[in-house]
C-alpha cells in the first residue's frame, strides 16, 4: 500500500545515511506514550529502537510486550495498544474488522531449529512434516544418536507457528504431545537447553545456542531467504488502527528509516527498505 | 445490637444530644463496617458473574458440546477444554499425593516424633517455605529440576507433569503441614499427660490417640492443598511443558487450565477460543466451590472422633512406620528446598552489584534524577513497591473494617454469607482475578469508558481482591482471639460497642491485625499470574502513572527465565529471584514475629 513511495523513501534514506544521528531529532522535546505488543520475533528491534529514543527523550515512554502476532492484532485492534507487532500478512477479515494499518520492515525466514550438539545437520522438507506429526520420533531415524525426540512448537497465536504450519508443513497436524513455549525467545532457550528437542524460530533469533539444519540442501539464512532459496519466509510488520499520528507515526518512520533498519540488520532481519 | 444501646441508655445523663449524635455516629460506622463486610459478597459475585456473563455464548446450541471435548486445535475450529481440565486435576491430586504424606510427616516429626531440638528448626523452615514465591520455585526448577528429569528418564524433554508435580507438591506442603500441626497441638497436649499416666510412648500417644482423632485436621488438610495446587498458574506454566494432551505417564507434557488461560488470554477476544477460557474459569471456580463447602462441612460436622472407635485396631507397628514417614520427610523436604535454594544462591549471589539494578545508568542518577534503567532491575523493584503499595491503600481499610464487622457485629445469614464469600474469595484462584479484571477492561471500553486500559492501577485493584480475604480472616481471628471478659469490661464501663472495639479490642488485637497485613503484602508482592493479564510488561521503565504499564520483580523473573537472549539476561533473572526471595521472606518473618506477640492475658 506504500509502494508508490518506495523510490522516494529510498533516496531519502540514501542521503540521510551520513546522518544516523539525526532521525532521533523527531523525538526531542516530544512526551508521550507508545505502547506495543504482539510478535516476539520483533522484540529485540523494539526494545533497542525504544532505548534509543527514550535516552534522547526522557519525556517518551515506550513499552514493549510479546504475547504473540494474535495478540498484536487483538490488542491493536481493541485499542489496548499502539502498536500491534505481527510475524504475518494480515488477513482481509482481521483489517476489515479493526480498520488495521500495516508498516512492513524485515524479512525473517523461520527455520526447525535443533540443539548444537545434535549432529543431524540437514533435513528435507517431508522429514520435518514426518518429525511434528509425530511419525518420526527418534533421531536415530534421522542418522542421529539413538534418542527420542522432544517436539517443541508456539501457541496457537504466534505468527511464526502460523507460517511454519502453512508453509513447511503445509498445514500438516502438529502431533499434540508437543510442549508449547510462548515466543521466539522462549522456544530458543528451551532448544539450547535440550540436546534432543526440536522446534522452529525467526532465523534472526538463531545464534550459536541453536542449530538450523539445513533444508532440503539450503542453509537457513536470511540471505537465502530473501533470494527466494530458502522458501519459508515472512515480513515483520507494524500494524496501527487508522493512519498513526504523533509519536507513533515517528516511531514507525524511525523503524522504517536508516537507523532503524541498521538495528533490523543487527538483530540479525533483513530491512525491507 | 439492642443490648449494647440500652447500655448507653443506662448509663444515663443529661445531655440527650450529644448521645444522639454519638448513637447516629456509631450507627453511621457500623454501615461502614458492614459495607466493608459485604464488598467480599460483591466480588465474588462480581467474578461469577463475568465468568458466567463471557460463558453464555457457549450455551447456544453445540457450542457447549464444542467446548466439553478432547480436542484443542483453535486453527481447525476445535476448542475442546477437558485435557485441561483432567490435566489441572491430575497435577493438583498427583501432587496432594506425595504433599500430604510428607506434610503429615513433618507435623508428626515436629509433635513428638522427632528430637525436640531438630523439631523446633524444621518449623521453622516449614514457615520459612510458605514465604517462597512460586515463580522463585519456578525458575529454580526449570534449571535445575527439568534437566535433571531430562538426564534421568529417556523420551521426555523434561517439561514434564513430573517436573512440575514435584515442585508443586513443595509449594503445597507448608499449607498441608501448617494445618496439620495446628490440629495435633490442639489435641496432643492434653492428651499427654493421660498417654504418659498409663505408660504409653510419646509415639503411641501422637499415632493412636491424638492423630486419629484430627480425622477432620486430615481432611481439612487435604481440601486447602488441593485448592492451592490447583489454583497455581506460575509452577503449571513454566515446568509442565503445556501440550494440550491428556498425558499418558508422569514424563508427558500436560497443560493445566489455568497455564491455559494464560497461554490463551491473547486471542481474538470475540472469538470462541477467547470464550472457551471463561468456562476453564467457571470450572476453576467451581472446583475451588466445592473445596470450600466441603471445609464447611468438616467444620460443622462432630468435633471429635470417639475414642474407643480405634482402640480395637491393633495395626502392630504404626509407631515404628509413622516415625520411619517422619525422618523421611523431615530428611527429604528440606533437602529437596535446600537443593532448589542452594542452586539459587549459586547462581544467584554472584549477580548481585550495583549493576544488576541499575545497569550502565549511574545509580546516583537513577535514584535522584529518575534517569532511565535498562538491563537493570531497579524499574520492576519500583513497580512492585508501587503496585503492592496501592494494592495495600485498596485492600487494607476495606480487610480491616470487614474483618471487625465479622468479628464484633455481625449476626445472622448476611454475616455467613459474607464470611462464606471471604473463605471462598480466599480459594479462588488468582489467575481468574487476572482474567476478570483483563474481561472487565474489555467491558469498560465497549460501553461508557472508551480509554480503559490494562495497567498499574487495574493490577493494583485486582491485587487488593486477591488480598482481601487474607486481611479479613486475620482481622477476625486476631479480634475473635481476644478473651471474652474484654467485652464484658467494656460493657460494664458504659463502653459503646463501637466505642470497645476502637478504645479496647483493636489496641489489644493490633499485633495480629498487622501480622495479617504484613503478610497480605508478602501475598501480593509475589504474585505473578494476577497482573500477567493485567498490565505488566517486560521493559516499561521506571512507572510513570496509575494508568501506564509497568514493570514488577516476578513478572521480570518469569520472563527473564523464558526469554533471556544471553547468559547476562539469565543472571538477571537469577539476581530478581534472589531479590525477591529475600522480600518475601523478610515480610512473611515479619508477619510471623508480630502473630507470635499477639494477645496474652496480662500484656
Amino acid at each position: 500500500m506504500r509502494k508508490p513511495l518506495l523510490p522516494t523513501l529510498l533516496t531519502l534514506v540514501l542521503c540521510a545515511l551520513p546522518a544516523y544521528a539525526g532521525e532521533l531529532d523527531a523525538f526531542a522535546g516530544k512526551s508521550g506514550k507508545i505502547d506495543i505488543a504482539g510478535g516476539t520475533a520483533h522484540i529485540p528491534v523494539m526494545k533497542e529502537a525504544a532505548k534509543r529514543i527514550m535516552q534522547k527523550a526522557p519525556g517518551v515512554r515506550i513499552t514493549v510486550a510479546g504475547g504473540g502476532s494474535g495478540v498484536g492484532v487483538q490488542k491493536v485492534g481493541e485499542g489496548l495498544v499502539n502498536i500491534g507487532n505481527t510475524g504475518r500478512a494480515l488477513t482481509e477479515a482481521e483489517v476489515a474488522k479493526y480498520g488495521l494499518k500495516s508498516y512492513a520492515f524485515a524479512i525473517d525466514g523461520v527455520a526447525a531449529v535443533v540443539n548444537p550438539k545434535n549432529p543431524v545437520g540437514a533435513l528435507t522438507h517431508q522429514q520435518v512434516q514426518d518429525i511434528f506429526a509425530g511419525k518420526i520420533a527418534n533421531w536415530k531415524q534421522l542418522g542421529g544418536r539413538d534418542a527420542a525426540i522432544h517436539l517443541y512448537t508456539r501457541d496457537e497465536a504466534s505468527g511464526t507457528r502460523e507460517v511454519f504450519w502453512e508453509i513447511m508443513l503445509k498445514k500438516g497436524q502438529i502431533a499434540p504431545s508437543a510442549n508449547v513455549v510462548a515466543s521466539n525467545g522462549a522456544m530458543k532457550t528451551a532448544l539450547a537447553g535440550d540436546a534432543d528437542g526440536i522446534g522452529y524460530v525467526s532465523i534472526g533469533h538463531i545464534d550459536q545456542t541453536i542449530k538450523a539444519p539445513a533444508l532440503d540442501g539450503v542453509h537457513p539464512s536470511q540471505e537465502n531467504a530473501k533470494s527466494g532459496k530458502y522458501p519459508v519466509l515472512r515480513k515483520l510488520y507494524m500494524n496501527t488502527k487508522g493512519e498513526p499520528t504523533g509519536i507513533v507515526a515517528s516511531f514507525i518512520s524511525y523503524i522504517q528509516g536508516p537507523e532503524g533498519a541498521a538495528i533490523t540488520a543487527s538483530d540479525g532481519y533483513i530491512p525491507t527498505k | 445490637m439492642a443490648d449494647a444501646l440500652s447500655l448507653n441508655g443506662a448509663s444515663g445523663g443529661n445531655s440527650s444530644r450529644a448521645r444522639f449524635q454519638a448513637e447516629a455516629g456509631e450507627r453511621g460506622i457500623r454501615a461502614l463496617l458492614s459495607g466493608a463486610a459485604g464488598t467480599s459478597v460483591l466480588c465474588v459475585a462480581g467474578i461469577l458473574g463475568f465468568l458466567a456473563w463471557f460463558s453464555l455464548p457457549l450455551l447456544q446450541p453445540g457450542q457447549l458440546a464444542a467446548v466439553l471435548s478432547w480436542t484443542w486445535q483453535p486453527t481447525s475450529g476445535r476448542f475442546g477444554i477437558l485435557p485441561m481440565a483432567v490435566g489441572s486435576l491430575l497435577l493438583a491430586s498427583s501432587a496432594m499425593l506425595l504433599a500430604f504424606p510428607l506434610g503429615l510427616g513433618l507435623a508428626l516429626f515436629v509433635n513428638g516424633l522427632g528430637p525436640r531440638v531438630l523439631a523446633k528448626h524444621l518449623g521453622a523452615l516449614v514457615r520459612l517455605m510458605s514465604g517462597v514465591p512460586t515463580v522463585v520455585y519456578g525458575l529454580a526448577s526449570m534449571f535445575l529440576l527439568v534437566p535433571l528429569v531430562r538426564a534421568s528418564f529417556t523420551g521426555t524433554s523434561g517439561f514434564s507433569w513430573l517436573a512440575a508435580m514435584l515442585v508443586l507438591a513443595l509449594l503445597v506442603l507448608p499449607t498441608v503441614t501448617l494445618v496439620l500441626d495446628g490440629q495435633l497441638r490442639l489435641v496432643a497436649p492434653e492428651l499427654r499427660l493421660t498417654t504418659a499416666a498409663l505408660g504409653l510412648s510419646e509415639a503411641q500417644s501422637l499415632v493412636r490417640l491424638a492423630l486419629p482423632q484430627c480425622g477432620q485436621g486430615l481432611k481439612a488438610a487435604a481440601a486447602l492443598g488441593f485448592g492451592r495446587a490447583i489454583g497455581d498458574t506460575l509452577i503449571a506454566l513454566m515446568l509442565s511443558g503445556n501440550a494440550a494432551q491428556v498425558p499418558h505417564s508422569p514424563l508427558d507434557s500436560l497443560r493445566a487450565l489455568t497455564a491455559h488461560i494464560a497461554l490463551v488470554l491473547a486471542t481474538d477476544s470475540q472469538s470462541q477460543a477467547y470464550g472457551s477460557l471463561f468456562a476453564c474459569g467457571l470450572v476453576l471456580f467451581g472446583v475451588s466451590l466445592a473445596v470450600n463447602l466441603g471445609l464447611r462441612a468438616l467444620r460443622r460436622g462432630p468435633r471429635r472422633a470417639a475414642l474407643s472407635a480405634h482402640s480395637d485396631r491393633p495395626l502392630p507397628g504404626l509407631e515404628t512406620a509413622a516415625t520411619g514417614l517422619a525422618w523421611a520427610s523431615a530428611l527429604l523436604v528440606p533437602a529437596a528446598l535446600a537443593a532448589l535454594l542452594g542452586f539459587l544462591l549459586l547462581r544467584g549471589l554472584p549477580t548481585v552489584s550495583l549493576a544488576l539494578f541499575f545497569g550502565d545508568t549511574l545509580p546516583l542518577d537513577a535514584l535522584l534524577h529518575g534517569a532511565p534503567v535498562f538491563d537493570g532491575l531497579w524499574p520492576a523493584c519500583l513497580g512492585t513497591l508501587w503496585l503492592v503499595g496501592l494494592a495495600a491503600l485498596f485492600a487494607v481499610p476495606v480487610g480491616l473494617a470487614g474483618g471487625i464487622h465479622l468479628a464484633e457485629f455481625a449476626t445472622g445469614r448476611a454475616a455467613r454469607l459474607a464470611a462464606f464469600c471471604v473463605d471462598l474469595l480466599a480459594g479462588v484462584p488468582s489467575i481468574l482475578m487476572g482474567l476478570f479484571g483483563f474481561a472487565l477492561i474489555l467491558l469498560l471500553r465497549r460501553t461508557f469508558w472508551p480509554s480503559a486500559n490494562t495497567c498499574l492501577l487495574l493490577s493494583a485493584l485486582c491485587l487488593a481482591l486477591l488480598v482481601l480475604p487474607y486481611l479479613v480472616s486475620a482481622t477476625r481471628a486476631a479480634l475473635a482471639g481476644l478473651p471474652q471478659e474484654l467485652r464484658l469490661t467494656c460493657a460494664a464501663l458504659g463502653l459503646s460497642r463501637w466505642q470497645a472495639v476502637r478504645r479496647v479490642l483493636l489496641p489489644a488485637a493490633r499485633q495480629g491485625i498487622l501480622g495479617g497485613v504484613v503478610l497480605a503484602l508478602g501475598r501480593a508482592t509475589e504474585d505473578t499470574a494476577v497482573i500477567l493479564l493485567t498490565g505488566v510488561v517486560a521493559g516499561a521503565g521506571r512507572p510513570g502513572a496509575l494508568t501506564d504499564k509497568f514493570e514488577a520483580l516476578p513478572f521480570t523473573i518469569y520472563y527473564l527465565a523464558a526469554e533471556h537472549q544471553t547468559p547476562q539476561e539469565l543472571n538477571l533473572a537469577f539476581g530478581a529471584a534472589l531479590t525477591l526471595l529475600a522480600l518475601t521472606l523478610a515480610l512473611f518473618a515479619l508477619a510471623r514475629r508480630l502473630s507470635d506477640g499477639a494477645w496474652r492475658p496480662g500484656t
